[in-house]
């Protein structure tokens, strides 16, 4: 453990953010990192984070290079919490008492579906040019048949075209190769957080590139809003924040429906923001990855290949996989689409790195040209399946008093426990977390996410019915005992769920923030070695990571 | 054109780049830097292939101004622009023109790895559209090149030069991918001995993976798993590399990371072995491919260590390492301020065929540990021996290895069972480390379940290896080896007669006048004229003219075509050559 260094102890007492906290598990469930720092001077502390995912290494190794040891630190600290449940994974039969994981974004629920339409004879075929170096894009069968898929689906107003189709395996190679050829080392996307915060592993591990945070909270402000709305003000807030540092910005990251809030943007603020976009030259990836787990009908999901017009339609790129949609994360299938063939071409070159097996690229393409099996058989299952897990969490939380932020989307309900954390404090977040390990169920915690306000944690319901039971039991447990400790300092129980309307269920206290002590960050912290990745030494950011 | 109007928009500076390129140009670097830049660094010698271009350019222009002015002849597929009467002629001079630009930017770059990297099969049909003004563009794009003068507005400059590799390369292949030779479909198109692929049992290959027990799935496979692979499949490739390396002990599946690819696992192993700009000590010829692997993300650069074709002192055989010849690299490196990190080895060697004997493997891992080297050994030929009297001793089977902690051995399917298009590569190590930071790439270079799965029923098949495939697969190479080699003799051509790999390596710079490598590339461009892809030396940064790679693993039929079209390239380049040297004197 480090000492927190001289000049960067008078972090401002205003800024109980992140970047003073710790977080000790870099892991809970996803494979995240995080990543976080601020410049203690900044203007607006709380509007905006440069990420530097470097900041809490500290090792040095004799065999590896600079980067060497950061990237292997990256993977400690991300094996952290998997481990832990690796080492003790809950099963049915043979580990009764092991642990349940909610943390991981899977969907478990259509295993049966897939695995039947996965066998049929179409799927099995194998030929010899299957088995050969394939078009490094992908073989052109496939990504004809993505440009078709994502027309019908995406409700694409003109026919998506194949060329602008490129495959890969998995949306964080998306995610890695397009900061590769967009941005230079050290510069940065915008991303609204809370977040998957993998990506920020995804976009540094080869191109050296960071994210600056817009964080978003979860006040409501007017009648109209919704907590953690993006605001075109939040983006340009942060936008202008980074520039003041010197941070060169890129593009902004979108993720729609949005992980983990399960947020949709509607047409407009998708429209706004891309407006933005365009304004400040900035690419956007939308990452779409979660399009076909709309679950709830009334939510009227667009996609942004949906838009008449595009504003910047060069500098707009969008990904998609089957991970999520089709429950399938090990399958490693993700796929980019641009109209910008320099991108297109300059992603499919670090395709060698990227690719995926002729075989498998068969079985994709004989899915998703089945349209009847999807509309008929899977979607409708899967948004059911999806629909009951979901009633069923929503149910428990409601009846902990816990409220939550779930829309309908995704596999996951974002629920608010900062009333079980006295201080609010990041570091109570972490030993909530490990509560919940400890009582053998795996969560993941807001700061994975990079999210602001201590004391969210994502849940996710996608799993089968005795699982989720047995997971939400083991929650409660933990919750129910940890309500009464909790009860001791009364300041912190200011807060009662006093909506639990699922849609509208948030209402942060204003005075709340008061009453969490900005010292209570005084967690031990790793000084920020020089960013060996990054270029720029004028910005002096920490980050504590670390076990 | 997107790209015509990109190229002519440029304004950015470039001063800091060019200078950039003059250093690593001094330092003898594979020249896989600033592809942008490069034929500018590479002034000395090339200067005679700068004057052509030049000249040329005056021409092409003129032809793309006329071209770009009928837009609708440049949409029109490749196959209807050759049969267009009207326009064929113009245009087939500029299509060579385009070649020749192309391959000469390329030749100056002196690092394609041609064709091998290229892949694509049945997208034929495919990306076919317009041909002809996507080989302009890319012509604009080599011109710019040459200009320092490409820029686009919406990539990083590491994003071009990623995007301008791949055109530079793509350019052959995609007329290739246009015009694939096929038995019945296509008998005038290319044959394709360029790209190293074995293609000769792809009739066990898919009989024995359209078996039942291949179709295994369980949700795991369809779910996160863990980032080095599969743990099943790492126990599976840690028996099958004790068995197969004739390990002294068995080998450790902590120690095995599978990734997407050999590709893959060397760009990840470069990442964490090496800071950008440092390199790899590198024995050459070697196969080009792997530049990329260390550069496209990796930033690492690769340093020759040359070899001669001569028998001399302390070399028993053409083209030897010897431990002095890596002293004299570092050194060298180290005098020009290049911090070098570790030695490639590639065993069986690519392009050579040539396979280390158990003392030399054992001298260049002594003197990578006297300079704490790491060795990076690439064995993904070591099934390919198909020679009984040639013994291959994998790293692995050493007693004891001089540095384990920094020897790193890679391996993968694609070549020793002809399945490229698995994309599977794995990486053993001693050093956990290592494989701790190269599992990081994981979720970047993952394979997905259902391969993870297949590959591993692949490899416990110990039966089927042993008795079905590779007793086949062998004498297959060989058969197709002898009927090359015979062909070789029959023409006097030398070549290196070995028993392991896809590949002849031979010498037809008794077929250029002069001996350059300007001569060499346009022999390069006689065979892809004649429809014939093979791998000119320049590409694996053979520092001597003439030296030409042939993939032997095809079949028959297709070979004996090629054989046919490559007799008549050179029937045809000799008799140039007499008239040339009956030319020569009268110039006089």
């Amino acid at each position: 453990m480090f000492a927190l260094p001289e000049k960067e102890s008078r972090a401002p007492s205003t800024c109980p953010g992140p970047a003073s906290t710790q977080d000790l598990d870099s892991n809970c469930g996803d494979g995240l990192e995080r990543e976080c720092s601020r410049k203690p001077d900044q203007k607006l502390p709380e509007l905006y984070g440069v990420g530097d995912p470097t900041a809490g290494f500290s090792s040095n190794s004799s065999h590896l290079s600079s980067r060497g040891g950061i990237i292997k630190w990256f993977w400690d600290s991300a094996e952290a919490g998997y481990r832990t449940y690796h080492m003790d994974e809950y099963d049915e039969d043979k580990n009764p008492s092991g642990i349940i994981n909610l943390g991981t974004s899977e969907n478990k629920l259509c295993f049966d579906l897939l695995s039947k339409r996965l066998s049929q004879s179409d799927m099995l075929r194998v030929e010899p040019a299957l088995l050969q170096y394939p078009d490094w894009r992908g073989h052109l069968f496939l990504r004809e048949e993505v440009a078709r898929f994502l027309s019908f689906y995406c409700k694409s107003p003109a026919p998506l075209q194949a060329e602008n189709v490129v495959v890969l395996n998995g949306c964080a190679s998306v995610f890695s190769a397009l900061a590769t050829v967009l941005c230079e080392v050290g510069e940065a996307f915008l991303i609204p957080a809370p977040y998957y915060g993998a990506i920020t592993q995804h976009v540094c591990l080869y191109g050296n590139v960071r994210l600056v945070s817009v964080y978003l909270d979860s006040e409501v402000t007017g009648p109209d809003t919704r907590p953690f709305q993006l605001t075109v003000e939040k983006l340009e807030m942060a936008l202008q924040g980074a520039n003041s540092q010197g941070i060169k910005v890129k593009g902004l990251i979108l993720i729609n429906p949005q992980n983990p809030l399960g947020d949709i943007y509607s047409p407009a603020e998708l429209q706004n923001f891309l407006e933005f976009a365009k304004r400040h030259e900035l690419h956007v990836m939308v990452d779409e990855v979660y399009m076909l787990s709309v679950f709830e009908e009334s939510v009227g999901y667009r996609s942004v290949l949906s838009l008449e017009r595009l504003p910047d339609p060069q500098r707009t790129h969008v990904m998609w996989a089957t991970s999520k949609d089709f429950g399938m994360s090990g399958l490693r299938f993700g796929t980019l689409y641009t109209e910008n063939r320099d991108v297109a071409t300059a992603v499919a070159s670090l395709c060698r790195y990227h690719g995926l097996s002729g075989l498998v690229q068969h079985q994709m393409a004989q899915l998703l040209r089945d349209r009847d099996w999807i509309n008929q058989v899977y979607l409708p299952e899967n948004h059911a399946r999806l629909k009951a897990a979901h009633t069923y969490v929503a149910g428990e939380l409601r009846a902990l008093g816990i409220p939550f932020l779930s829309r309908g989307a995704g596999f996951f309900i974002w629920a608010d426990l900062r009333k079980y954390l006295p201080e609010g404090s990041f570091e109570e977040e972490r030993r909530l977390w490990r509560r919940f390990l400890d009582h053998k169920v795996l969560v993941s915690f807001g700061k994975a996410f990079e999210c602001k306000e201590p004391g969210w944690f994502r849940l996710v319901f996608s799993d089968k019915a005795h699982r989720l039971c047995l997971g939400m039991q083991r929650v409660r447990q933990v919750l129910e005992g940890k309500s009464q400790v909790a009860e001791d300092p009364p300041a912190c129980q200011t807060q009662e769920p006093r909506d639990r309307h699922r849609h509208a269920p948030l209402s942060a206290h204003p005075g709340e923030c008061g009453t969490r002590n900005p010292g209570s960050t005084h967690l031990s912290t790793l000084p920020s070695l020089v960013c060996w990745l990054f270029p720029f030494k004028l910005i002096s950011s920490w980050s504590q990571y670390g076990y | 054109m997107d790209e015509t109007r990109d190229g002519e928009g440029s304004s950015q500076p470039v001063e800091a780049k060019t200078k950039a390129q003059g250093m690593s140009h001094q330092s003898d670097v594979l020249p896989c830097d600033q592809l942008r830049d490069q034929v500018i660094g590479n002034q000395s010698s090339h200067t005679q292939l700068m004057e052509t271009l030049l000249h040329l350019r005056q021409t092409v222009d003129d032809c793309i101004t006329q071209l770009t002015t009928r837009p609708p002849q440049l949409d029109l597929p490749l196959e209807e622009q050759r049969h267009n009467q009207a326009t064929g002629e113009q245009e087939a001079f500029l299509r060579r023109v385009v070649n020749l630009l192309q391959s000469g930017a390329m030749w100056g770059l002196g690092l394609q790895a041609p064709r091998p990297t290229l892949g694509p099969r049945d997208d034929a049909g495919g990306g076919q559209q317009a041909q002809l003004s996507r080989q302009l563009d890319q012509l604009v794009h080599q011109l710019s090149h040459l200009e320092v003068a490409f820029v686009s507005h919406d990539l990083s400059n590491r994003g071009i030069d990623i995007s301008a590799f791949e055109r530079s390369k793509f350019q052959d292949f995609k007329t290739y991918q246009g015009d694939k030779y096929h038995e019945d479909k296509n008998t005038m198109g290319f044959i394709n001995l360029g790209v190293s692929e074995n293609k000769l049992c792809t009739d066990l290959m898919t009989e024995r993976l359209s078996r039942s027990d291949m179709n295994h799935l369980e949700d795991a496979l369809l779910q996160y798993s863990d980032q080095r692979g599969q743990p099943f499949l790492r126990e599976e490739v840690a028996r099958f590399l004790t068995y197969y390396c004739k390990s002294p002990a068995r080998l450790d599946p902590e120690n095995v990371v599978v990734l997407s690819g050999c590709c893959s696992v060397f760009s990840a192993l470069a990442t964490v072995l090496c800071d950008p700009g440092e390199a790899l000590l590198t024995p050459t010829p070697f196969f080009g491919g792997l530049v990329m692997g260390s550069y496209l993300y990796s930033k690492v650069e690769l340093m020759p260590v040359h070899l001669d074709s001569e028998i001399t002192d302390g070399s028993a055989r053409p083209f030897q390492l010897t431990v002095d010849k890596l002293e004299q690299a570092l050194l060298e490196a180290t005098l020009k301020g290049k911090k070098v990190r570790g030695l490639l080895l590639i065993n069986p060697q690519n392009p050579l065929g040539d396979v280390y004997s158990r003392d030399s493997l054992e001298e260049y891992l002594e003197f990578a540990k006297r300079y704490n080297l790491h060795v990076i050994i690439d064995e993904l030929y070591m099934l390919s021996v198909f020679d009984d009297s040639v013994t291959f001793r994998s790293v692995l089977s050493m007693e004891s290895l001089p540095d384990p902690n920094r020897t790193h051995m890679i391996w993968g399917t694609s070549k020793d069972f002809g399945i490229s298009g698995f994309r599977f590569g794995a990486l053993y190590t001693h050093n956990k480390e290592v494989a701790s930071a190269v599992s990081s790439f994981g979720f970047l270079n993952g394979i997905s379940g259902i391969t993870q799965y297949k590959l591993c029923r692949l490899l416990q098949d110990r039966e089927w290896i042993d008795k079905v495939y590779l007793p086949t697969n062998h004498s297959r190479l060989k058969a197709a080896h002898r009927y090359i080699t015979n062909k070789l003799k029959a023409l006097k051509i030398p070549f290196l007669n070995r028993g392991s790999g896809l590949y002849v390596w031979m010498n037809l710079k008794e077929y250029l006048q002069p001996c350059t490598f300007e001569e060499e590339l346009l022999l390069h461009h006689r065979f892809l004229g004649n429809k014939l892809i093979l791998s000119p030396g320049k590409t694996y940064m053979c520092k001597e003219p003439g030296w030409f790679r042939l993939i032997f693993s095809d079949k028959p039929l297709p070979l004996k075509l090629a054989m046919h079209r490559f007799y008549e390239v050179l029937a045809e380049q000799k008799r140039d050559l007499r008239v040339k040297q009956l030319e020569d004197p009268q110039k006089e």
